[in-house]
């Protein structure tokens, strides 16, 4: 079974990869290549997979799953720019791809218990969201 | 730290605004009714179709992305857009002067026309069309999975 829980966090970033040319960069990421930023309301869905238990009927009480977003997810995340705030984006592109990988290894080590984590999903606009299931 | 190329899925939607009439040759005046309500209307009517493409490859590690997002619009634009907005998808589309347009059949015309298109604008073992989904209205909804 799969419960998922969303949250939602405002932040800025600039898609630009030091490792491409100027016009390299606009070409692979458009508008979102400018320098001075822009930012967008990102909404992260994340799944968590397992049996209920027993006698609580929860595969991962909620509450603590809201506890694990907001100190690992959304201190770091919510109202940051993310190239300058949140590492690995000092060194890796805050593409949604790699904020959706981001977020995963950063809740991964507190799903414990009868949880698995399942996916982390990344709305960044209405018409683009990206899913991450681990490492293969 | 060693390079990873982790898989993630992205889903990218379209939107395009389309007529149609749900009317089967093969089936007499009463039965198309019968089957297809009000979707039978002789005049036609039509819908704001959403379109979700969803892709599944490796982060590149440069780009950090997993598809290049401008040829992947290019192409929705091509094979789905252009050849659907504001058409009459009975008349003016090849595929539905055989097959009745319904989100079924749309949305399998919508996979045959991508995937035909994929290999060149996505060679070798670039990203793969792993889904598509396609909204008639909020609560119509198709997927072809691949």
């Amino acid at each position: 079974m799969v419960i998922s829980k969303k949250v939602e966090f405002s932040a800025s970033h600039v898609c630009r990869s030091s490792q491409l040319t100027d016009s390299e960069n606009e070409r692979v990421y458009g508008a979102a290549a400018n320098p001075l930023g822009h930012g967008h309301n990102y909404v992260v869905e994340v799944a968590i997979e397992g049996d209920p238990d027993p006698v609580t009927g929860m595969i991962l009480d909620l509450k603590r799953l809201k506890e694990i977003l907001d100190e690992k997810v959304l201190c770091v995340y919510d109202h940051r720019l993310l190239n300058r705030e949140v590492s690995p984006f000092d060194r890796v592109v805050p593409t949604v791809e790699n904020i959706a990988i981001d977020i995963w290894n950063r809740i991964a080590p507190s799903i414990k218990g009868r949880a698995r984590l399942y996916s982390v999903r990344v709305q960044e606009t209405s018409d683009l969201s990206v899913e991450y299931r681990g490492a293969e | 730290m060693t390079v990873r190329t982790p898989t993630v899925w992205l889903s990218r939607r379209y939107e395009f605004f389309a007529s149609h009439r749900l009317h089967s040759p093969a089936m007499t005046d009463a039965e198309n009714l019968a089957t297809y309500g009000k979707c039978n209307n002789p005049h036609g009517h039509g819908h704001n179709y959403e379109v979700e493409l969803t892709v599944r490859g490796a982060v590149d590690p440069v780009t950090g992305r997993v598809v290049d997002l401008a040829a992947l619009d290019r192409l929705a634009e091509e094979q789905i857009l252009a050849p659907f907005r504001y058409r009459n998808l009975n008349e003016e589309v090849a595929a539905f002067q055989t097959t009745v347009p319904t989100t079924e059949n749309l949305g399998a015309e919508v996979d045959r026309r991508l995937r035909e298109a994929w290999p060149k604008t996505f060679p070798g073992s670039g990203p793969r069309l792993e889904k598509v989904r396609i909204w008639e209205t909020e609560r119509n909804i198709c997927e072809i999975a691949q």
